[in-house]
């Protein structure tokens, strides 16, 4: 523990001045239309919003965007084209190969696209290793900004969780935009 | 006199296209940012909240690290404390090597660049890989960042493909950025399904639940952790900010400033070890705890690592990242050598032009070139003050102190338009480097005015 008090120490006696916790409140945007917010930003992030009715069967979705998609993981009762339960499996690594995995989100950001997913699923692997994502997401449960997002997981319990907005992404080949840099290279977000 | 950036500089300038991509390209990335933070009303609102919050908690920080050190421990981490880069260094080390370790699969981090992490794990037989595919490439290559969020910035996609065809099979002469980087993806993946370890940055440490944040775009933090039992993270200790709420409006703002996203793709939040795993946290100091007694640059511990006041810098886009002495170059890059080692990185100072963009963009206001200005002040005292261009302002100094000689000197300037170049472009004339001296007009101003000649 030497170290430890050295530096509370070396703090204490170095913190010269006092300045005093702001208020948080801040009069932040607004959007007309959340969802349509939403899908604009995820778009923009390079994700694929795609909505549901309630007549639409969820499996005929899933195949109409992934027609290719053969290995498909799912903890989901409801995605009956899933091929294995993710959450049933020893090891993260035998994840690999997956083609697409179908999670659910918790709600959606307006402002950037993101998804809130607090860790729903065994592996947080999932996320990632697949090829594509579908993110399964209530329509009526976005917010409009980041603080509103925080304001709603404060107090929440949750080992790991994240917000996704879009695949995967990098430009760091002369900053040329390029989907899939080692997760998803596809996130659709399902608005039902 | 030049300083080690000026000539460093003057090596880059040399490659006229290189350069010009190289400014043209960041100064894309700025005008993005303006876009975003024109979508915004509250913009400046929240850069004033985010400096606001920052001060709070840095004139706060042994309370708010005791917090964080409370809930990381009641969420199942092991938080360890390192005073400098050796402990750090040694912490990681001896993690990996009590487990007999080989591999650690690491995403970025400018703490473990700052510490020479990479070399002090390798030369101890730790097969440290970068994920990040910047980081990784120029691992690959073995070179060093030249900009804290764009890594590779300086390298060319035909170098990035020539290195590939060597180090993971690629097809000869295709260096499409889709190809390569994919190709890349395929190898990495191997890398994280097989590591034993994985190390991530933070980039906010959050007092009240002893989580930390981590935001990446290609997801490489998350593809790491997800696999081996072990997972290292480290942050400097200014990287702490009090609660989530806060989060709210660094989240907002920092991927905004630094690539003009709203949001970079994850934003991930790991509180606790994943099942059957470790999570260790080290909060490591290395000199900030000194930065804070050093009342006219505490603000540079607000810093969230944006990147954008490279991007906005017309010094650094058109110098380079290597043009500077120190590992982080840029406006933040000269401050933070400054309060490193003053007398080793002085040479830095000089790769300002005190136009403050840097200042005006910065997402948590530090007045990053106010300060460079205020370390300039003080380089006499540090003994490295240019003794030619000291010459011409005492020079200069005594003639303004004299209003006679000044008028007289001035009678004879026009002299100089006839003078003959080498009298006056030569090594005593600093200022005339790189520059043309005015043409003097034939009477000055006072003459001019006393005549009655100024209408």
């Amino acid at each position: 523990m030497g170290s430890r008090e050295e530096i509370l120490g070396n703090i204490r006696k170095n913190t010269l001045f006092s300045f005093e916790k702001p208020s948080y409140e801040i009069d932040s945007i607004k959007y007309e239309d959340k969802l349509q917010a939403f899908c604009d930003m995820l778009k923009v992030a390079g994700g694929q919003p795609v909505f549901m009715s309630p007549d639409d069967d969820l499996d005929k979705l899933i195949s109409r965007l992934y027609p290719d998609a053969k290995r498909i993981a799912s903890n989901l009762p409801d995605v009956k084209c899933a091929v294995y339960n993710p959450d049933e499996i020893e090891n993260s690594r035998e994840l690999k190969n997956t083609d697409l995995s179908v999670v659910s989100g918790a709600f959606g950001v307006a402002e950037n696209g993101a998804v809130w997913i607090p860790l729903n699923v065994k592996y947080k692997a999932l996320y990632f290793i697949s090829e594509s994502l579908v993110i399964l997401l209530d329509k009526r449960e976005i917010v409009h900004t980041m603080h509103e997002a925080y304001k709603r997981i404060s107090g929440e319990r949750y080992g790991y969780g994240l917000f996704m907005s879009g695949p995967s992404k990098t430009a760091d080949i002369e900053q040329a935009l390029v989907f899939g840099a080692h997760g998803p290279m596809s996130v659709s977000v399902v608005l039902y | 006199m030049s300083t080690r950036h000026s000539t460093a500089a003057a090596r880059f300038l040399k490659d006229r296209e290189q350069e010009k991509w190289h400014d043209e390209t960041l100064w894309l990335v700025r005008a993005k940012r303006d876009k975003m933070s024109r979508s915004l009303p509250e913009w400046e609102t929240l850069r004033n909240l985010a400096a606001s919050i920052k001060l709070y908690s840095n004139s706060h920080l042994a309370d708010l690290l005791e917090q964080f050190e409370k809930n990381a421990a009641g969420n199942g981490a092991i938080v360890h404390w390192a005073k400098d880069a050796e402990e750090y260094n040694r912490i990681v080390y001896d993690l990996l090597k009590e487990r007999n370790i080989k591999r650690l699969a690491k995403s970025k981090s400018m703490l473990a660049e700052e510490c020479g992490m990479n070399s002090y794990l390798m030369e101890r037989g730790i097969d440290v890989v970068e994920t990040d595919l910047g980081e990784r490439i120029l691992q690959l290559m073995h070179l060093k960042p030249s900009h804290i969020v764009l890594p590779a910035i300086h390298i060319k996609r035909q170098q990035v493909g020539e290195m590939m065809e060597r180090e993971m099979g690629t097809e000869k002469g295709n260096f499409d950025p889709t190809y390569l980087t994919h190709a890349a993806r395929k190898n990495l993946r191997e890398i994280f399904l097989n590591s034993d370890a994985a190390m991530t940055g933070v980039n906010f440490a959050v007092a009240s639940t002893g989580e930390i944040v981590v935001c990446t775009n290609e997801g490489n933090a998350d593809m790491g952790t997800s696999f081996p039992k072990l997972h290292i993270a480290a942050f400097g200790l200014e990287k702490i900010v009090p609660d989530l709420e806060a989060l709210g409006v660094f989240t907002r703002l920092l991927a905004r400033s630094g690539t003009g996203q709203p949001i970079t793709s994850y934003t991930s939040h790991y509180r606790s070890p994943q099942n059957g795993g470790e999570f260790h946290i080290i909060i490591v100091d290395n000199g900030r705890s000194e930065i804070l007694k050093n009342r006219e640059h505490i603000r540079i511990l607000n810093c969230i690592r944006c990147g954008e006041c490279m991007n906005t810098c017309p010094v650094y886009r058109r110098s380079g990242g290597y043009s500077y002495t120190y590992f982080i170059p840029g406006p933040i890059g000269i401050n933070l050598s400054m309060l490193k080692n003053p007398k080793l990185y002085s040479d830095n100072l000089s790769a300002c032009s005190l136009c403050l963009s840097c200042s005006n963009v910065c997402p948590v206001k530090v007045d990053l070139g106010e300060q460079i200005y205020r370390w300039r002040q003080q380089l006499d005292g540090l003994g490295q003050a240019n003794p030619v261009k000291k010459q011409i302002s005492m020079g200069l100094k005594y003639l303004m102190d004299r209003p006679k000689v000044f008028n007289t000197a001035l009678k004879f300037a026009p002299l100089a338009n006839q003078m003959p170049r080498f009298v006056l472009y030569n090594k005593l004339n600093a200022w005339g480097k790189g520059r043309e001296l005015p043409h003097f007009a034939k009477k000055s101003f006072n003459e001019l005015w006393k005549n009655n000649q100024v209408k």
